[in-house]
């Protein structure tokens, strides 16, 4: 009985599936040209355009303001936002979805050869709940039980399509370091290192002392090459070790350095190691305590990515304030707030109101640090996190204010194209049922 | 809006012999005095004058204080534009347009131009008071796991007035709510309802045990790791069946509890017969002195739910769980409000045919994969329009100041602003039992006010001034501390 009515569901979940992919198809035209007007457009870089137009062209921005020029032909759907509001796609630079619980491989504390997107499970419906608050990149990190835990995947939530569809074309690669109490909570519950601070930094040091050995062993062994020395052709190359290539890309500024931070000082000390070995820090995630340094974090143009107001989850949490995100703006820190749950990454949108209560951040800044800013931390902010010409058409129409409790996505574009309407819903997902 | 210069501001200074004066009260009743036997020649007299320093409501200012010209939402009459609002003694004394209440000619006048002013928050339930860092187990208080009946846990015996959480709370306009253990037990103690302000706990605790939560969500079984780790109770049957037994032995010992008191009242009649009589009985036929069973707090605990005077909450997520908790207390006639509901949609009209309250959501919870995107943050929506009564609640204790984004956010599934509004205020009040003195701008009202700039359920909405039992709390807490040190 059970099995029988799970194979109707099946065939009835493919047959609407293809329904509804038929009816897109008939709906937008190929190569997805939508004018959308009368829209009020935030475009986060140049203001407010109350009335705007924007005319979405091969899935890019291709034209923007209070009109503008789009062929009028058939091949234009053309939709009247008249009462919402248009933004870029929220962007989450700190998520752990669609990894089904592979979040840490915490069996020893170096693992960067961990590659997030192995275990990227594109079919978690978190990345449509996502997707339905406004949600069109995240960056997917390894998690904080180890120092330095593996490298990120950037996704576009485009739900319903292929695995490799969804993955971020050509975006630059992050890696996750940690710090502060979750590593040594995990190793010293094991009676392992590291099992305090003092812990932690040393096996980060020592990971990064052996890539640099790692480093010479195959500079050597490349010069000898180049060199052509008669022993050339019988030199043997080093042995290849996947962790170590992972930190030698670090040092040599290939990837991207995401710490998991929360204290000033330990803040600090990330700063002092990424000096002692010669590589750049692109943010700390959390920064609950970047108030405290944010002169610091500016003068070394590491950004944050910060919880708009958690605190007091534990005790490396217990400084935290909700004005730290605009305190830290202030001093010239590029500010994004995070989900870094499948919760509230559904509604980044009111964190970043927040902003507005906490401190007095004008609109702009406010929906910056959900967009651009997380954008910059991502490495994508070339192609994403404003509306500008020629970035991609990953657009939110908002039904009501969206820096509020009470506006939400009525329809969102990723790459020109609807992934989720709210008159849909379920678009796109399996369980879409009739009648719903 | 700065505090008001002519605000009669409680001072923000410490009144540590309260605490003392407080204790000792209760327990100076029935007992011989504690310091029976040691020097006193000072504290008595000191304590004297202290009782009547403070015999007058403790939090309460005797000046009249006006708020005039701000928005009043006042709940249960509309929005009032340019109202006035006065209060006094710690009570509310007027509410109107300016033609209607005049301002007495001894009143402080706060001008709340451009201001809204509502009631205070009430959120259903929290862990304040319970808890400082969550992660640090040595500052929780939440749940005693050692079994799942623990009727007889007091949250009002751990609560801790002192909490940094709870000025971070009411600066946001939260000034009452209720505490709860945490869920992980069927029944895992007893609620309190509390007010965010006072010297000490017996000032906050504003009702000791005013209702009991029973949880049946599946989280309550033990079936952690694998079968050899497993303990009674694994199952929903070994939570239900563990819930029956207890309620029934609760019924027997309250049975045993009355046929003693009928016994020995029948001893004491005979005795007073007796006594009478005596000259001619001469002590024979005397019946024996009834033994008084044995107390069992645990037991005792119950009685007042299955007497139905206090409240038990039943929380359950899915339908089936839902009828499960429901049959159970419908079997012990217990009287009940619900609890989360999260994913209990395809049953919200027979949730509509019990005609009982509901604490709804988190909203925040996350649907389960077979149900719309949207199928909890509309629940509230769903349950007002089939004419439930809904209140919501943090179910927190460091997040407890964002409860009215939730009600705000509800409103964007479909649930009208001023239900929203209702949730956090005169509905909740009206579910725990203190509307004569909560839940709106009334007269005789407690002077629990929020003074913001603008829609309280809008997140951007900063809170100026908050006022419990008319006292200007001082708007200022660990967190803003820090701020202005880093600020400087």
């Amino acid at each position: 009985m059970r099995a029988i009515s799970q194979t109707k569901l099946a065939l009835r979940c493919a047959w609407l599936t293809m329904a509804l992919a038929a009816s897109a198809l008939a709906q937008s035209p190929a190569h997805n040209d939508i004018l959308i007007k009368n829209a009020t457009v935030m475009t986060v870089t140049h203001g407010t355009i109350k009335n705007g137009s924007i005319y979405i062209k091969d899935g890019k921005i291709a034209a923007v303001g209070e009109t503008v020029n789009a062929p009028s032909n058939s091949n234009v759907t053309v939709i009247d936002a008249a009462g919402k509001y248009l933004t870029p796609g929220i962007v989450d630079s700190h998520s752990h979805i669609a990894l089904d619980d592979d979040v840490n491989e915490a069996t020893s504390p170096v693992t960067p050869q961990m590659m997030m997107k192995d275990a990227f499970d594109y079919q978690d419906k978190a990345i449509y709940r996502a997707l339905a608050g406004g949600v069109t990149t995240s960056l997917l990190l390894h998690g904080s039980a180890n120092m330095i835990g593996g490298q990120a995947v950037v996704i576009k939530h485009k739900y319903g399509a292929t695995r490799d569809a969804m993955l971020f074309p050509n975006a630059p690669g992050s890696i996750k370091f940690a710090s502060g109490e979750n590593p040594k909570r995990v190793y010293g519950g094991r009676d392992q290192l590291p099992s305090t601070r003092m812990g932690n930094f040393a096996v980060q040091r020592q990971a990064l002392v052996e890539a640099q050995d790692y480093m010479r062993e195959w500079d050597a062994y490349n010069a000898k090459l180049k060199r052509g020395d008669k022993d050339a052709k019988d030199a043997t190359p080093p042995k290849r070790d996947l962790k170590l290539d992972a930190l030698a890309d670090v040092l040599r500024g290939k990837l991207m350095v995401q710490i998991h931070c929360y204290r000033a000082d330990e803040m600090l000390t990330e700063i002092a190691m990424a000096k002692e070995f010669g590589y750049n820090l692109r943010a700390f995630h959390h920064a609950l305590e970047a108030y405290k340094i944010a002169d610091q974090l500016a003068a070394n143009n590491i950004g944050i990515a910060t919880f708009a107001d958690w605190w007091g989850y534990k005790q490396e949490a217990w400084d935290a304030i909700p004005w730290n995100a605009v305190m830290a703006m202030r001093k010239g820190v590029r500010v994004a707030i995070k989900s870094d749950s499948g919760d509230y990454t559904r509604r980044l949108n009111q964190e970043a109101a927040k902003a507005i209560r906490y401190g007095g951040a004008t609109e702009d800044e406010a929906l910056k640090m959900i967009t651009l800013n997380a954008a910059w931390i991502i490495g994508v902010d070339d192609r994403i996190g404003s509306i500008e010409v020629g970035k991609d058409a990953d657009l939110v129409i908002w039904d009501g204010y969206p820096l509020s409790s009470t506006g939400v996505p009525g329809k969102v574009f990723i790459d020109g194209e609807v992934y989720f309407d709210r008159a849909q819903p379920g678009l796109g997902t399996t369980h879409y049922k009739e009648g719903e | 809006m700065q505090p008001p210069a002519n605000t009669p501001m409680w001072s923000a200074r410490p009144r540590p012999l309260l605490l003392p004066l407080f204790l000792l009260l209760p327990f100076s009743t029935n007992k011989p005095p504690m310091w029976s036997g040691r020097p006193r020649p000072l504290l008595l007299p000191l304590f004297l004058l202290l009782f009547l320093l403070f015999s007058t409501p403790a939090l309460t200012q005797d000046h009249p204080v006006a708020l005039k010209n701000g928005k009043l939402l006042t709940i249960t009459h509309g929005a009032i534009e340019n109202g006035i609002l006065i209060m006094q003694a710690g009570k509310i004394t007027a509410v109107g347009t300016t033609s209607q209440v005049a301002i007495p000619a001894d009143a402080s006048i706060i001008d709340a131009t451009g201001m809204t002013i509502y009631p205070g928050l009430i959120d259903s339930e929290t862990q304040l008071g319970l808890t400082e860092i969550s992660a640090e187990n040595t500052t929780n208080d939440l749940i005693e796991m050692s079994d799942e009946i623990m009727p007889h846990m007091h949250t009002a015996d751990a609560f801790h007035a002192e909490s940094a959480l709870i000025p971070v709370a009411r600066l946001n306009g939260i000034t009452n709510a209720v505490v709860a253990p945490e869920s992980a037990d069927t029944l895992p103690g007893q609620d309190s309802f509390i007010q965010l302000f006072g010297a000490s706990a017996p000032q906050m605790l504003l009702i000791r045990d005013n209702a009991m939560p029973l949880n049946f969500t599946g989280d309550q079984r033990r079936n952690q790791g694998g079968f050899d780790k497993r303990k009674f109770p694994s199952t929903r049957m070994g939570l239900a069946a563990q819930l029956r037994q207890a309620f029934l032995d609760a019924q027997d010992y309250k049975a045993k509890w009355a046929a003693y008191d009928r016994k020995k009242a029948e001893a004491a009649q005979d005795q007073n017969n007796k006594n009478q009589d005596s000259k001619n009985q001469n002590g024979k036929d005397k019946k024996p002195e009834p033994t008084a069973p044995k107390r069992d707090l645990k037991l005792e605990a119950l009685i007042p739910y299955l007497e139905g005077k206090k409240i038990v909450v039943l929380a359950a997520e899915s339908p089936s769980d839902l009828q499960t908790a429901v049959g159970l207390a419908n079997e012990f006639k217990l009287k009940f409000v619900l609890n989360h509901i999260s994913h209990s949609q395809p049953v919200l009209d027979y949730v509509a045919s019990l005609k009982v309250p509901v604490i709804v959501g988190p909203i925040y919870e996350a649907p389960k994969d077979d149900e719309r995107y949207d199928a909890v943050y509309s629940l509230p929506a769903q349950l007002y329009q089939r004419g439930v009564k809904i209140v919501f609640a943090s179910y927190s204790a460091h997040n407890v100041r964002n409860l009215p984004d939730q009600a705000g956010f509800a409103t964007a599934f479909g649930l009208p602003h001023n239900e929203a509004l209702k949730a956090i205020t005169l509905n909740a009040a009206e579910v725990w039992g203190v509307a004569d003195q909560l839940g709106s701008l009334d007269v005789g009202k407690n002077a629990n006010i929020v003074v913001s700039n603008g829609d309280p359920l809008d997140i951007k909405t900063d809170v100026k001034q908050v006022y419990i039992q008319g006292t200007a709390i001082p708007m200022t807490s660990r967190q803003t501390r820090l701020r202005d040190e880093y600020s400087r």
